[in-house]
């Protein structure tokens, strides 16, 4: 495969001194080709454009997209523009994709075997970047498979084709979107993106990595012989209804046809349902009513807090906080019933106690910044009991703890507080209390 | 033990067949050569397609006409395990036998009830030498048969447009020209990448909101590729 440079030719970029070696041909697709390149001894991409879509207009935007800033480390976001005397057309530099990451696709074809808590994790990250750049008043117009990758050991992301971005409203978008992400009122074509489009097609990507399937595609899609465009104009822009759309079950999910819906939707802890409900009921219609990102960032910590494991087969699964949601569940791998796990409730919310749980800044403070590198507590096995679990202090204050019974005791720094149930823990800010 | 419950995401098979013109005209200039050539090359390409459209199954399927019309490649292959063995050039061009080999193949059994708009991608140097009318109605008569993006290839100068553009029947999807063997590799990767990737997911509306003409929307192919004859050109 050969491009329009070459390999160890150098490229100048547009506010920076230093030169970019060009590297191997990594990729080309519709808009140009992306190679690996080298900037001042730092690994980084190169895109550069077909000379047809190498527009005044396109270069503008990657203009004001590189004065502004990445919004958040996982994007690939344009670092500086590049250009070269002789060379047609231009380019742009930005972070190179590590090869851990793998494309969202993989995990939909089962290429790639994440665990429930990779999938949340990842789930968050997204509405974590989402939230950060539409906060910028950007909009980024063509969320998809495509452009989202995965690290499936750990669900760290990365977003990719960061040049499509455009400003919110202004944008007049080179992009409509990827079919089957756009929203209903986009692909009707009586809007061009915008944020709400954007969160419409968020929760379509995070209910295809959730649920492996698409919101929208149920007994409707099923009856339709020929995939084509008046067919999918029809299930996602002119009669879109939800497959668990409560009020009307006549687009609900085929068995031997949409398998994975039917079995990984009641998995799911209730509060994480009712937001996909809200987001493809009243959200499809309406787009004041859409799941905003800091909502489904709430929810997706919430869903990694509820992650436990099978007493029989360890198999991860989701604990159900309201009762008669939760009354005869079973574990989806080997049937057995499930019981209630020991959890520390703050707030009215859980964290399921596991052997691995910790608890992180937000869990102890009413303020909602989310910072998984620094645990603030760590569930923990006794030195020489092994039968004994606690929860040990990795903050600098000191917590009281009230065991059922009355007593009183402190916890300082770095000590264990013994994990029984109707323990209460005052943690300064927030109390917690070990249930059952 | 599996990490979560299910399998892949529900899928549906798209069905790509090239209807491939072995006749005797294709020896002249290397061009079955140039063909053999551009096939085998776009290949890793559609594989990198079919992976990013997981709601797409592809299958790849091959027909070679000339006296008659044969399965080059019968079954229904995912592009992981697709083999392109070169065609050879000689005989006739009987473009309505393949036509009519490939109706037969679009009638339901054996195509699934529910799939994508299958493609078909004609590539040809000549005239036909058979009765191409009456394949072409076969062919269109079946359902699967309309629903089908059809694209056509004409390579070198001797093709017959006119025939080509029936079997396309899209006044605003014209005969790829292949002057040179450069050009047909172009327009081969265009069918196995853009085509591919318009039939996985056939887009909803057109960039500037006109309305839709056909059933599956195709983008315009690189305009240099369908450039004129030039002097540099070999067929």
């Amino acid at each position: 495969m050969t491009g329009v440079l070459r390999p160890g030719q150098t490229v100048g970029t547009v506010g920076s001194p230093t030169r970019c070696k060009v590297g191997r041909l990594l990729g080309g697709g519709g808009q140009g080709e992306v190679y690996e390149a080298d900037l001042g001894g730092r690994p980084v991409a190169l895109k550069w454009y077909h000379r047809h879509t190498a527009t005044a207009k396109q270069r503008k935007a990657l203009e004001q997209l590189i004065a502004k800033g990445s919004p958040a480390d996982q994007f690939l976001w344009p670092l500086f523009l590049a250009e070269e005397p002789g060379i047609p057309s231009y380019g742009y530099v930005m972070a190179l994709r590590d090869s851990r990451f793998r494309n969202t696709s993989d995990l939909m074809t089962r290429r790639i075997e994440p665990t429930f808590r990779c999938v949340a994790t990842a789930a968050f990250h997204l509405a974590s970047a989402f939230l950060e750049l539409h906060a910028r008043g950007l909009c980024y117009c063509d969320i998809s498979f495509s452009n989202i990758f995965i690290d499936p050991q750990n669900g760290d992301i990365r977003i990719c084709d960061n040049d499509n971005v455009g400003i919110d409203r202004a944008a007049d978008a080179a992009v409509g979107g990827t079919p089957r992400f756009m929203a209903p009122e986009i692909v009707r074509c009586e809007r061009k993106p915008c944020r709400e489009t954007d969160q419409y097609s968020l929760a379509v990507l995070l209910f295809y990595m959730l649920v492996m399937h698409h919101p929208l595609e149920g007994a409707h899609e099923a009856a339709i012989r020929c995939m084509d465009v008046p067919a999918m104009n029809m299930i996602y822009g002119k009669e879109p209804l939800f497959i668990f759309d409560p009020a009307n079950p006549s687009n609900a999910p085929v068995p031997g046809i949409h398998g994975n819906a039917i079995e990984f939707w009641p998995l799911y802890p209730s509060f994480l349902r009712a937001l996909f409900v809200q987001s493809f009921t009243d959200g499809l219609r309406d787009t004041q009513r859409r799941v905003t990102d800091s909502q489904w960032r709430k929810a997706l910590v919430r869903l990694r807090d509820a992650i436990m494991h099978c007493d029989r087969c360890g198999s991860e699964l989701f604990y159900e906080s309201d009762p008669s949601e939760a009354a005869g569940r079973r574990c989806w791998s080997c049937r057995a019933p499930l019981h209630n796990p020991w959890r520390l409730t703050i707030g009215g919310q859980a964290v399921v106690l596991n052997g691995d749980t910790r608890l992180y800044p937000h869990h102890l403070h009413a303020a909602p910044t989310y910072d998984f590198t620094a645990p603030a507590a760590e569930v923990t096995r006794h030195p020489t009991d092994p039968n004994v679990w606690g929860l040990k202090n990795l903050t600098s204050a000191t917590w009281t703890m009230t065991v059922a019974g009355g007593d009183v005791r402190e916890v300082p720094p770095g000590r264990s507080l013994p994990l029984a149930v109707g323990t209460r823990i005052a943690f300064g800010s927030v109390d917690g209390v070990i249930e059952g | 033990m599996a990490n979560r419950p299910g399998g892949a995401m529900a899928s549906r098979p798209l069905h790509f067949i090239w209807m491939v013109d072995c006749s005797g005209s294709m020896a002249a200039d290397g061009k079955v050569q140039s063909l053999n050539s551009a096939i085998r090359e776009a290949l890793p390409h559609m594989a990198d397609v079919a992976r990013e459209n997981p709601n797409a199954e592809l299958l790849l399927r091959a027909v070679a006409f000339s006296n008659g019309a044969r399965w080059h490649v019968a079954n229904p292959m995912p592009v992981s395990e697709f083999r392109w063995d070169d065609v050879e050039a000689a005989g006739m061009t009987d473009m309505g036998k393949a036509f009519r080999t490939v109706a037969d193949q679009l009638r339901v059994p054996p195509m699934s009830e529910r799939a994508l708009p299958p493609v078909l991608a004609l590539l040809s140097d000549g005239q036909p030498s058979d009765d191409w009318q009456t394949g072409l109605a076969e062919l269109m008569a079946q359902p699967w048969g309309k629903k089908a993006v059809r694209i056509a290839i004409a390579i070198g100068a001797d093709a017959d447009h006119d025939v080509l553009s029936r079997f396309i029947g899209n006044p605003e999807l014209r005969p790829l020209q292949a002057n040179n063997p450069e050009a047909l590799v172009r327009h081969i990767r265009w069918v196995s990448t853009v085509v591919l990737q318009s039939a996985s997911a056939p887009g909803t509306q057109q960039a500037d909101g006109s309305p839709i003409t056909s059933n599956v929307v195709i983008p315009p192919s690189d305009p240099a590729g369908s450039g004129p004859t030039s002097a540099t050109d070999v067929w």
